[in-house]
């Protein structure tokens, strides 16, 4: 394809493009599909999904908060699912430093004298990471979380369109 | 601005020879004679507003000479002649247009500041005569001379604590960004409140979540159909359509529509064919 208008190769609709694609010929080859049951239609709708998660955040890297908070959910949550055991201790301490610093958080996040407190605890909870965050901040990575959520909805969409003919 | 310093500099003798405050201006001037019309047309400039520049100098009129108004009438009691009497007035008539005043205030009392080392303010205070903007973040406050004290006036209304003045700045990012934020999210119109902007943005977010979700379901349908057929039936119509989305790819970039999805996202796919 001798196109003039190639895309840039480092930017973020590339990246997140060869990420996802070749997560789902892993995933395709992994499991071909035997039996058309459910479960096993769910199963393979959750690791598409988490594919697709894990693929946005590792193109951006650790340079945002949402980034390294998406990416440490996905670890400790494979960590939980290959050792029960391990995970389950996993668990408990990623859970309890979670916790730990939003009530630091609470406690250092006052009423902010802005007064949208109900919005701005919503929009925190949509945001991955957004519980530790001021608002200010959490404005911020809103603004890029959002540029790239359409970023992953075209390219899927793309995709999906490819493939459903 | 030229206006200004040309009108002054007819002034500055009589002015000076007549009024007896103004001896140190004298000294001023044999210090530094190059200086000393830059720093008449300053104080000129900074005379007809309601500045405490320097005690020792207006110490006779401080107490009247609050307002303009004042400040003429004590020009008129040292029997200024009528010519620095007539550019106070048009220079007052100009001064009722706050936001140009000020700036050449900000701008002359820069002058004055870099070329007359000797003279020493302890602070700025400004007339807000009408609301020139609550929130104008520029110079409400100007500070001079390290050695001095200084204090801030606060602008009308406005405390000066350095906590409200922190809230002020955290106030003026969180607006900013929500700014940014408004030209992302589509259905955000400038009129709205803040809190419905906040529930626009939950909104749109919410939605975008829910579309990744849906798309990954039809990635999923679609990837199970496909196992499901026979290889070389869906190899042809994965060619097929390849074709036509090319087409339909050079069609868009004709038509400008470079950035939308297409090209990467193509070519790599091109490389996924053959499954």
């Amino acid at each position: 394809m001798n196109n003039p208008h190639h895309l840039n190769p480092t930017s973020l609709k590339s990246r997140f493009t060869t990420r996802f694609l070749r997560a789902l010929t892993k995933i395709r080859a992994q499991k071909p599909i035997s039996s058309s049951s459910p479960t096993e239609i769910f199963r393979r709708y959750r690791r598409i999904k988490v594919a697709a998660d894990k693929s946005m955040a590792y193109s951006v890297r650790s340079r945002r908060i949402w980034s390294r908070a998406m990416l440490w959910k996905l670890r400790s949550r494979s960590y939980r699912r290959q050792d029960p055991c391990s995970g389950r201790r996993s668990g408990k301490t990623s859970q309890a430093i979670m916790k730990k610093s939003s009530n630091e958080n609470t406690t250092t996040r006052r009423e902010d004298g802005v007064g949208f407190v109900e919005e701005a605890d919503e929009l925190r909870q949509l945001v991955p990471g957004g519980e530790t965050m001021n608002l200010c901040n959490l404005l911020d990575e809103t603004a890029h979380y959002i540029k790239c959520l359409t970023t992953q909805v075209q390219v899927m969409k793309k995709i999906a369109d490819f493939y459903s003919f | 601005m030229a206006d200004f310093s040309e009108q002054s500099y007819r002034q500055p003798f009589p002015f000076l020879d007549i009024d007896p405050t103004m001896e140190s201006l004298t000294q001023f001037a044999e210090l530094n004679p190059q200086s000393f019309i830059l720093d008449n047309s300053a104080f000129n400039f900074q005379t007809f507003f309601p500045l405490s520049i320097n005690d020792s100098l207006f110490s006779n009129q401080a107490s009247q000479g609050e307002t303009m108004s004042g400040f003429i009438h004590n020009s008129n009691q040292s029997s200024v002649s009528a010519q620095p009497i007539f550019s106070a007035k048009t220079e007052v008539e100009e001064i009722s247009n706050k936001r140009k005043a000020l700036d050449i205030l900000e701008s002359s009392s820069g002058n004055s500041s870099s070329s007359s080392p000797q003279v020493s303010e302890t602070g700025i205070k400004r007339r807000n005569n009408s609301g020139r903007g609550k929130r104008a973040k520029s110079n409400e406050k100007e500070m001079e001379k390290p050695k001095e004290v200084v204090h801030v006036r606060a602008r009308r209304g406005q405390a000066t604590d350095s906590h409200s003045l922190a809230e002020r700045v955290r106030r003026g990012k969180i607006n900013e960004r929500l700014r940014c934020l408004q030209d992302i999210v589509p259905g955000c119109y400038k009129t709205m409140g803040m809190a419905l902007m906040l529930d626009e943005i939950i909104n749109y977010v919410q939605s975008l979540q829910n579309q990744v979700e849906f798309l990954s379901m039809k990635l999923t349908a679609a990837s199970t159909y496909y196992d499901f057929n026979s290889e070389s039936d869906a190899m042809e119509r994965m060619q097929r359509r390849k074709a036509e989305e090319a087409k339909e790819l050079e069609r868009l970039m004709r038509e400008g529509y470079v950035g939308i999805g297409g090209v990467a996202c193509f070519h790599s796919s091109s490389t996924y064919g053959p499954l």
